[in-house]
């Protein structure tokens, strides 16, 4: 092809009118020509005309051929394709609409999972060569769990002895802070973080070397995108704000664009240098230099992943400031940290592969509907098919021209997805912003995900795969027409669509029993949740942490004297639970607790006693355990009286740093038994929590103690009110949480599960029980006459009702049966892997309950979508029906 | 993707041979190409008229005739077609592979 072809080409394309007025212009002047010629020579000038074109021939065919050599007749039919499918929407709009619909439904909700899958294994950061970007880690010494944490001091020795990085950063994330009083969640950074990383912002500027160590001048803090439209609204004009930091003016100098969210999957509200983690963080000082960080690199060009690795972990072997835990060797592993998990898709698609198949399983069911619909059509279309074909239409412009609608539906059905999509997304956002304790929705606020070119890659090629597999293959088939047969009317029958509808009907079934079997296992399990008494008052009682050592008397004075507060307790670590530790060598959780704390709690005494108002310091050389705890650490006697030896898990070089900085001091290693207590447990399963086995005394008074409040009325309400009271005592304030929220997260995962699961069950039967309509539907309306003639003939309104429903029998039994089948299938491979104690633990996999209450479900369903078919056949009159033909 | 657009008494190809040539002296309109065949081969090659402008267009596709619109005899606007300098390297060729295809076949009916 030259490019004078290309460009005679394009110029027929996209000019067709000009050209073809040129063309029509040069065919004439030749016959003008001619006929000049022929008058010139003495011929009649009447006639001239008429015997140049004679000698010329057909103008219209000339100009035909004319046009043959533009080679551009593809423009041509593909127009024509498109309005003949637009001509055969118009035929059918209800057709139409159902497939790009169901499709849409489906396939939008099945892009709902994959924006998750795309946004926690394929996005990256928008930042230059985001693969190259690396977390320096030490992998954990057999047995614990927590990578070994590097500090302050590792990361500047490694950015000045090592050469494999360009640069390197530390950072500190999910560091909570109050700005203006709201809940904020900040991320410490070095000051060459946005540099080295390569992430511009979208206003004002990013932080930069010299932030950070300014005493004097006023902290800076850099907004990202989400912090600055869920907290300030957009303000374009947010840049030089000052603001109120845990108590101290900082000032906002920037805001990231969308596209950075700061190497994580979500991104933090904002980022500020790591030379204010004091004024984050109540630190005594000196100890800033023990906070665990994390390091990420960006890797020269020339340097491998392997043998970045080896060189850090030289370094990390001749590095005697690194301390060598459990006398594990120190090595270096690195892990890619590009804004998406450090997983590989695939992997992470195998994780994902459940929720892609409950969720497939949806558009499954409405493309069986699709191609329900299609096959009843087809007997349609065959006729004009064949008509196309008798009147010479090849069979592959016949198919080009399917392929041409199929395409077009597609391109509708993927809009649509979009929005469906869209939709779900924001509705499950309202959704579980409504739905969660007001302390997670603080913490974790949901944005919606946006939609990316993956996602409009995924929804583009699904919708082509589902309207091509569904409606183009019938299509094909229907171009297998034996001619004749077609033009006198008759139907070839080889394609037993009957058989295919009940095929499709049964799969339907199946596929909304699972779906139905597991949205009631997840229901069953949520009510023995609720059902479970917890070991401890969950009601009426709030967690309170205190973070500002010299706010702490100011506060405790504050509290005791809130009206809202009927009890005040003290413990360490906040929360449910302890620390671990080694009594008389046996691994406990043990825990910090104040003699009030057992009764703002509930929890009761078993045998022997409680701690006395006096013994409030771990010097009183007391202790309680739990019976669980007692029974493992004297399994053959009585623990009332016995004496314990308690080593916290810190005094065996195991380092515990970034956790609780303020650790009260355990001055007595040596503690008698005063009591056992019955065991303090909430939730249960995967999210089961237990509160500690060994509780030493202490005050509220001592350094590093949190509060337990029991709080008069709502717990929640309380909370708000404290938060309000309290926030012009303390500033800074740590973590109001009431005990209900973290007991109930066990059944708010479970919550989540089952709304999710019950909602994709009833999509399903909806949607099968719509298509069991309309099969049911259209085998009516085709065997009319027939049943007219069986009515004629004595057949009662009851045998006919029966016929029908009959008809759906078979397809809907099969499909219980092979739902429940695959259910079972299931549940047993879950129980053979690692996780099925937990499972177990939380819901029982094979309820029989749940079973069946699917299966009556699902018949019940069938029954109605079946019976208004039944009763239009039974009421059909045989004498009309007879006369219409 | 070549047509013979030709009468069947002219060999495939001919046609575009003989446009070409007509066109190495001067630009010219269709009519007159047709004209001028005519009368250089003593009306012994009769092609239709209308079979022209296919072969034209064709030709101005494969870059081998540019057409410009001028002013004719008549007094009105018509298309004139002239060689390229890709055209005229055609012509040698097809002409030469006709020289010898005519000398091959002088010598059969010589010999015959």
């Amino acid at each position: 092809m030259t490019l004078r072809d290309l460009y005679l080409r394009l110029r027929a394309i996209v000019r067709p009118q000009p050209v073809e007025r040129e063309l029509d212009e040069e065919l004439a002047f030749h016959i003008d020509r001619e006929a000049a010629r022929i008058a010139a020579a003495g011929g009649d000038p009447a006639d001239a005309q008429r015997l140049a074109r004679r000698r010329f021939g057909s103008v219209a065919l000339v100009a035909d051929q004319c046009r043959d050599e533009r080679r551009v007749a593809f423009v041509d039919t593909t127009v024509r394709d498109v309005k003949y499918a637009f001509r055969e929407f118009r035929r059918a709009p209800l057709t139409a609409f159902t497939i790009t619909s169901t499709i849409a439904l489906g396939l939008g909700i099945v892009a709902v999972v994959f924006m998750f899958y795309s946004a926690m294994f394929l996005r990256a950061d928008e930042v230059p060569e985001p693969d190259r970007l690396f977390e320096v880690r030490r992998p954990p010494e057999p047995g614990a769990g927590a990578w070994v944490a590097f500090t302050r001091p590792d990361y500047e020795a490694l950015r000045s002895q090592t050469t494999v990085f360009t640069d390197s950063v530390a950072m500190i994330t999910g560091v909570a802070a109050r700005v203006e009083g709201r809940a904020f969640n900040g991320t410490l950074v070095t000051t060459n973080f946005f540099e080295t990383i390569g992430a511009t912002p979208m206003l004002g500027r990013a932080l930069g070397r010299g932030d950070d160590e300014r005493p004097g001048s006023e902290p800076v803090i850099v907004l990202s995108h989400r912090g600055w439209t869920q907290f300030f609204g957009s303000d374009p004009n947010v840049v030089g704000r000052s603001v109120d930091l845990n108590g101290h003016p900082y000032q906002v100098v920037g805001v990231m664009s969308a596209g950075f969210r700061g190497l994580g999957i979500t991104p933090p509200d904002f980022w500020t240098p790591l030379g204010r983690l004091s004024q984050l963080r109540q630190l005594s000082s000196g100890k800033e230099d023990s906070y665990a960080i994390d390091i990420v690199g960006r890797l020269k060009t020339d340097v491998s992943v392997e043998a970045a690795t080896a060189a850090l972990s030289t370094w990390a072997v001749a590095n005697p400031a690194l301390k060598e835990v459990g006398g594990h060797p120190k090595s270096i592993r690195l892990v890619a940290r590009r804004g998406s998990l450090p997983i590989s898709a695939l992997d992470g698609l195998l994780g994902f592969a459940p929720i892609f198949v409950a969720f497939g399983l949806i558009l499954l069911i409405g493309c069986a509907n699709v191609a329900n619909l299609l096959l009843a059509r087809g007997l349609a279309r065959q006729r004009e098919i064949g008509i196309r074909l008798s009147l010479g239409a090849s069979r592959r412009l016949i198919i080009r021209q399917l392929l041409t609608e199929s395409l077009l539906l597609a391109s509708v059905s993927a809009a649509g997805g979009l929005l469906v999509a869209r939709l779900t997304l924001d509705a499950a956002v309202r959704v579980a912003s409504a739905v969660m304790p007001p302390e997670l929705s603080e913490l974790i606020s949901l944005a919606a995900l946006a939609a990316d070119w993956r996602v409009f890659v995924f929804l583009a090629g699904g919708a082509v795969f589902a309207t091509v597999l569904f409606g183009l293959a019938p299509a094909i088939q229907s171009t297998r027409v034996e001619l004749i047969r077609t033009m006198r009317g008759e139907i070839t029958r080889d394609a037993r669509p009957g058989r295919a509808r009940d095929a499709l009907v049964a799969v339907q079934v199946s596929a909304s029993a699972l779906l139905l079997i597991a949205a009631a296992v997840f229901l069953r399990g949520m009510m023995s949740a609720s059902a479970v008494q917890p070991g401890l008052r969950t009601h009426d009682t709030v967690f309170l942490e205190m973070t500002n050592e010299q706010r702490r008397a100011a506060l405790l004075q504050a509290v005791e004297g809130d009206s809202s507060v009927a009890a005040v307790g003290a413990s360490w670590p906040f929360g449910i639970g302890g620390t671990l530790a080694e009594a008389n060598r046996v691994p406990v959780e043990f825990k910090f607790a104040s003699p009030e704390y057992f009764d703002v709690f509930g929890i009761t005494v078993l045998r022997g006693r409680l701690f006395t108002k006096a013994e409030r310091q771990p010097s009183a050389g007391v202790v309680i355990v739990s019976e669980t705890a007692a029974r493992r650490i004297w399994p053959d006697r009585d623990a009332l009286g016995q004496t314990m030896t308690l080593d916290p898990f810190e005094r065996k070089g195991v380092e515990r740093l970034g956790h609780d900085v303020v650790t009260p001091e355990l001055t007595s290693r040596s503690l008698t038994v005063v009591g056992v207590v019955r065991d303090a447990r909430v939730g249960h399963g995967m999210f089961e929590m237990v509160d500690a086995g060994v509780y030493v005394p202490i005050d509220a008074s001592s350094a590093g103690a949190s509060l337990v409040l029991r709080v008069n009325g709502d717990p929640d309400e309380a909370r708000r009110g404290l938060i309000e009271r309290l926030s012009p005592v303390d500033p800074a304030m740590g973590r109001i949480t009431t005990v209900r929220t973290l007991a109930g997260l066990a059944g708010n995962v479970l919550a989540l599960a089952s709304s999710v699961a019950v909602a994709l069950g009833v999509l399903a039967l909806g949607l099968t029980v719509s298509g069991l309509y309309s099969v049911l539907s259209y085998v009516v309306a085709r065997r009319t006459r027939e049943i007219g003639v069986r009515m004629a003939l004595g057949a009662t309104k009851a045998r006919v009702a029966r016929l029908v429903l009959s008809q759906s029998f078979g397809p809907v039994g099969v499909g219980i049966g092979a739902g429940a089948a695959l259910a079972a299938l299931l549940a047993a491979a879950l129980l053979s892997t690692s996780a099925s104690a937990e499972i177990d633990g939380m819901v029982r996999v094979f309820d029989p309950l749940a079973y069946l209450g699917s299966a009556a479900a699902i018949v019940a369903a069938c029954a109605i979508a079946a019976a208004v078919p039944a009763v239009r056949a039974a009421r059909i009159d045989p004498m009309t029906t007879l006369k219409q033909e | 993707m070549t047509r013979t657009a030709a009468p069947p008494d002219l060999l495939p190809g001919t046609l575009d041979l003989l446009i070409l040539r007509t066109l190495q002296t001067e630009p010219m309109h269709g009519w007159a190409i047709s004209e001028r065949i005519e009368q250089i081969s003593r009306d012994v090659l009769q092609i239709n008229q209308g079979s022209l402008y296919p072969a034209l267009h064709r030709l101005e596709h494969q870059d081998w005739i540019e057409a410009e619109w001028k002013t004719s005899e008549l007094g009105r606007r018509a298309k004139y077609y002239h060689l390229t300098p890709s055209g005229r390297r055609q012509l040698a060729r097809e002409a030469d592979e006709w020289t010898r295809l005519a000398t091959a076949i002088g010598r059969v009916m010589k010999l015959a």
